[in-house]
């Protein structure tokens, strides 16, 4: 997976790295029993500070997402793996809908997180 | 995506000349004066010499002087003039020129050095079945073979910085980005039948050192478990700096600025069919290959004809994200 930051946007620079992977674990891009990259070297990637890194990491340890081991770095949990199958087939009756009621994305998204609230 | 590699980059190597007075010059030279001193000590050798020790040191072949220094010097000139080919012809990156002089310059030098060794301790001698503790001598030329050929590899020039002059190839994926986004891949290539094979080789030689008793050999496994742990584990980046493939040890590695990329795109590598074996390897057409298993890799194009490929998961993201990057160098 790409790893991306945007220092203009508003949202924390560790909140951004946290929800890519969390984004990639759902889209099956990322599996679980694969290695992140060493902290240190994603943070030198990016210039970041490691411990913005480290806070992603964290971040994603406390959600199960994530085991942080000393010298194995951080590995996809199996738990990572819920089956993303039904959900993902959702999301793309929920595109076709949108599409077909030539509704804006803005408009979808603010009614999915409406319903997500 | 399967692609197949062979003659398009033909650009000509660069440095023809370091590779003809490193890669060839030199390594002929080597035996050239082994030959000529091993000579001069004719009337101090017995007649014939000893060839051949069995594992307890006991000479156990016998030959004329000339039949003993013929098998080494000629195989050394094979060599050397194989490997000057494949860096004259295939040497558009400096891994391939320098792995050529450096193997020609240290093979010489090993066989030359064991020559003059092996008939060193046999100076003086009526009979050359009392020639023993060859063992040292051999220990000596190996480490003196390491060491020409680290050095030779060394003074071979490296590639001169070569920024592109047209575009990205278009052909070749995107992942695009944002005007002031910033990223980065990094994945860990590691494994493979390599490892297994330099494990084997790292064992049996153990046993061997263990069966024979010979303690100068216990330098082969050591070595070998080197190159193995060298070898074998790679973290590769793609980020602001371009692509990076580091050993777990930290050395080698390389790095392929984002203005020297031309390209970039997932391929499928058979590594034993495409390098002939696993580890940092000279391919076929002047390709240079970080390999350790079959499968999906990064093939970067650089500069100068230069092609580097890197056996790798994820392989299609990597390729994106550094054109991509090499767009915005550009």
């Amino acid at each position: 997976m790409i790893f991306r930051i945007d220092p203009t946007a508003g949202e924390p620079l560790f909140a951004q790295l946290a929800a890519q992977v969390r984004l990639a674990v759902a889209a099956g891009t990322v599996h679980p029993g694969e290695r992140l990259p060493a902290a240190r070297d994603l943070a030198a990637s990016l210039d970041l500070n490691v411990h913005t890194v480290l806070r992603a990491y964290q971040d994603l340890r406390d959600e199960g997402l994530v085991d942080l081991r000393r010298g194995r770095g951080a590995v996809v949990t199996a738990q990572a793996a819920h089956d993303y199958t039904d959900l993902r087939a959702a999301i793309d009756a929920v595109v076709r809908e949108s599409r077909a009621l030539s509704l804006p994305p803005e408009t979808t998204l603010a009614l999915l997180k409406e319903a997500l609230r | 995506m399967t692609t197949t590699t062979g003659t398009r980059h033909r650009t000509p190597a660069p440095h023809r000349l370091s590779t003809t007075l490193l890669g060839l010059a030199l390594p002929l030279a080597v035996l050239a004066a082994s030959a000529a001193v091993a000579f001069s000590w004719r009337d101090d050798l017995p007649d014939p010499v000893a060839t051949h020790w069995d594992a307890a040191g006991t000479a156990d072949g016998f030959a004329s002087l000339a039949a003993s220094a013929v098998v080494p010097l000629v195989t050394g000139a094979v060599l050397t003039v194989g490997l000057w080919l494949v860096g004259w012809f295939f040497g558009q990156s400096a891994s391939n020129r320098r792995t050529a002089v450096g193997v020609s310059a240290g093979t010489a030098t090993f066989l030359g050095a064991t020559l003059l060794g092996t008939l060193w301790v046999q100076r003086g001698l009526d009979d050359a079945a009392q020639a023993s503790g060859v063992g040292a001598a051999i220990a000596v030329a190996l480490g003196a073979g390491l060491v020409a050929g680290v050095l030779a590899g060394l003074v071979a020039p490296r590639d001169a910085r070569r920024p592109a002059e047209g575009p990205v190839s278009p052909a070749d994926p995107r992942a695009p980005l944002g005007a002031d986004e910033r990223a980065a891949w990094i994945r860990t290539a590691r494994g493979g039948p390599g490892l297994a094979v330099a494990g084997a080789a790292v064992v049996g030689t153990l046993v061997l050192v263990v069966v024979t008793g010979l303690w100068w050999m216990i330098v082969l496994p050591v070595v070998l478990g080197l190159v193995m742990a060298s070898m074998m584990s790679w973290t590769v980046t793609v980020d602001a700096s371009g692509l990076e493939v580091r050993s777990v040890l930290g050395v080698p590695r390389t790095v392929v600025p984002l203005d020297e990329v031309e390209g970039a795109r997932e391929v499928t590598v058979d590594p034993f069919r495409e390098f002939g074996g696993w580890g940092w390897r000279a391919g076929r057409g002047g390709r240079v290959g970080i390999v350790v298993r079959k499968g999906p890799g990064l093939e970067v194009r650089r500069t100068g004809g230069r092609v580097l490929v890197v056996t790798v998961d994820d392989a299609a993201a990597g390729a994106a994200l550094l054109t991509s990057l090499a767009d915005r160098a550009r």
